[in-house]
């Protein structure tokens, strides 16, 4: 590309075309760091607070979740409700249909660090693989049930019970992939004997933990009362909880590797 | 196989997911067959009342047997990493096996979800309007047999790859095999039109020829991945032939 004379710094007097070479430079700098495999993976990093945030908002936008909507409500309260909160569903559902898959890149940055393991194959990263697209393509689906309930809040109730129903078992039930990709990780982390492994030991622990209390969920097809029902204690509170923490304490234990790994990178290129 | 000899055999990622595909095919098997009686599957020519019958008749196998399938259908993922790890054991492209492993993932979401949440939905409510329980059974089902394009192109893959590998990984015939797998997913496709006869879902060629077929190569894959794990040697060559006497070996005494 062709020097530019040099024009100051004040942002002021940058016109169009400095600051498009302003950001090349920026990039043939990264360029040279091409190499470095961490490269960029703080930028995927750095978006998970953001979309944290979008998740909670929804989450507690939704009122549904906020008081957990009982199976054993008629078909004239779910279309009550769905008719009283239309709005509060639409946005709350947008916002979740647009950021659920949101978390497939944290998994990639967890699947790129579990090249650094102690493995003789790649099988385990494989199976995190996957399973890591299926979980929020279920949780995608439940956002298009629900959506399609409050689209048209004034159809026959049973309709709407029925939508209502398929959204509530999708989102409660399809904790297949998340339960097996707990023990994919827990079993990863358990087999990465070095002396500085990826990840601390006790994270194997963890997600075997955040594995089991997800399973009883698993089981809310079964009854509509109980701690078992959707919006009972171990299906509804247990589950979720585990799933914020798990975001939360993996982004933590990923965003350790990810700096170390982005310092050894650096130093490596210098 | 002990404690220690599975922490020192370097196959042991390999066998351990061999083991995981063997324990969930076997409780597909059981709880498809035995608990929930999906297979072989309920009548298309069910009325609505004849659907939200067969609902409370299985009402109890349903529920557990989905809810198992709930909690252990993520291990459907163990043989898909295998077969994507054996493509990449051959001399061919990883654009291969990455295919297959990206086609296969996203086979699960409709190959098995919508099935189990569609009969869970069914079961929960006995007393729903028999048009919707009507409406949640044909889902089910269709969903089940009619998930077809995944397992199409991602058998046909598998087929292109032994076929043009020359690490023999597996046996050529066993390419072939692929192709009938493939083909049943084409013969399967009338299941979207036909209520009665021998093309629906629980007909004679879209149910029966096709899940005999299915077994079959189930089966013998799952064998086949074994043998590739025995002669696994971590090269990037062609793989070391099966002598007869190893081929039955335990995994461990093989084991480098």
């Amino acid at each position: 590309m062709r020097a530019r004379p040099h024009r100051g710094h004040s942002l002021g007097h940058i016109g169009t075309l400095d600051l498009v070479e302003t950001l090349l430079t920026v990039v043939r700098k990264d360029a040279s760091l091409r190499r470095v495999p961490s490269s960029g993976e703080r930028i995927i990093f750095w978006t998970l607070p953001a979309v944290a945030v979008i998740w909670l908002a929804a989450f507690f936008l939704f009122p549904g979740f906020v008081r957990p909507m009982s199976p054993r409500a008629s078909a004239t309260e779910v279309a009550t409700f769905y008719r009283e909160h239309t709005a509060r569903i639409r946005y709350s559902m947008i916002l979740l249909n647009w950021f659920c898959v949101a978390l497939i890149p944290l998994l990639m940055l967890v699947v790129e660090r579990m090249r650094g393991m102690a493995h003789r194959t790649p099988i385990l990263r494989f199976c995190v693989i996957g399973v890591a697209g299926a979980a929020p393509i279920a949780f995608l689906t439940t956002t298009v049930f629900w959506l399609l309930a409050a689209f048209q809040p004034e159809r026959a109730p049973e309709l709407t019970q029925l939508l209502n129903d398929l959204g509530w078992v999708t989102f409660t039930c399809g904790v297949p992939f998340l339960v097996a990709q707990s023990g994919f990780l827990a079993l990863a982390i358990h087999f990465d004997r070095q002396e500085q492994p990826v990840f601390p030991r006790w994270v194997a622990h963890f997600n075997l933990v955040i594995g089991l209390a997800l399973i009883p969920a698993a089981f809310a097809g079964l009854t509509k009362t109980g701690v078992f029902a959707w919006d009972g204690l171990v299906s509804f509170w247990v589950k979720n909880v585990a799933i914020a923490i798990w975001i939360i304490v993996m982004s933590i234990v990923v965003g350790h590797a990810v700096e170390s790994d982005h310092a050894a990178g650096a130093e490596a290129v210098a | 196989m002990t404690r220690r000899s599975l922490r020192d055999n370097p196959k042991r990622e390999l066998w351990l997911a061999w083991g995981a595909t063997v324990f969930f095919y076997n409780l597909y098997a059981v709880v498809f067959f035995l608990f929930t009686h999906i297979q072989p599957p309920g009548q298309p020519w069910y009325s609505p009342d004849q659907a939200s019958t067969w609902f409370t008749e299985h009402h109890h196998g349903l529920g557990i047997g989905l809810a198992l399938i709930f909690v252990f259908g993520g291990l459907s993922a163990t043989s898909i990493a295998l077969i994507t790890y054996s493509i990449r054991r051959m001399s061919v492209s990883r654009a291969f096996s990455y295919s297959y492993l990206i086609i296969y993932s996203v086979s699960a979401v409709p190959g098995f979800l919508f099935i189990c949440v569609a009969l869970t939905a069914g079961i929960m409510r006995p007393e729903r309007s028999p048009q919707l329980q009507h409406w949640l059974y044909q889902l089910g089902f269709l969903s089940f047999s009619g998930t077809m394009g995944v397992f199409l192109i991602g058998s046909l893959i598998w087929m292109c790859a032994i076929l043009l590998d020359g690490n023999r990984v597996f046996p050529k015939w066993f390419g072939y095999l692929n192709l009938c797998n493939a083909l049943t997913e084409v013969v399967v496709s009338p299941s979207w039109i036909f209520k009665t006869g021998v093309f629906p879902w629980n007909g004679l060629i879209a149910w029966w020829i096709d899940v005999v077929i299915f077994g079959i190569y189930t089966g013998v894959f799952i064998t086949l991945l074994r043998s590739m794990i025995i002669r696994e040697d971590f090269g990037t060559g062609p793989l070391p032939a099966v002598p007869a006497w190893r081929f039955w070996q335990s995994p461990v005494e093989t084991a480098p």
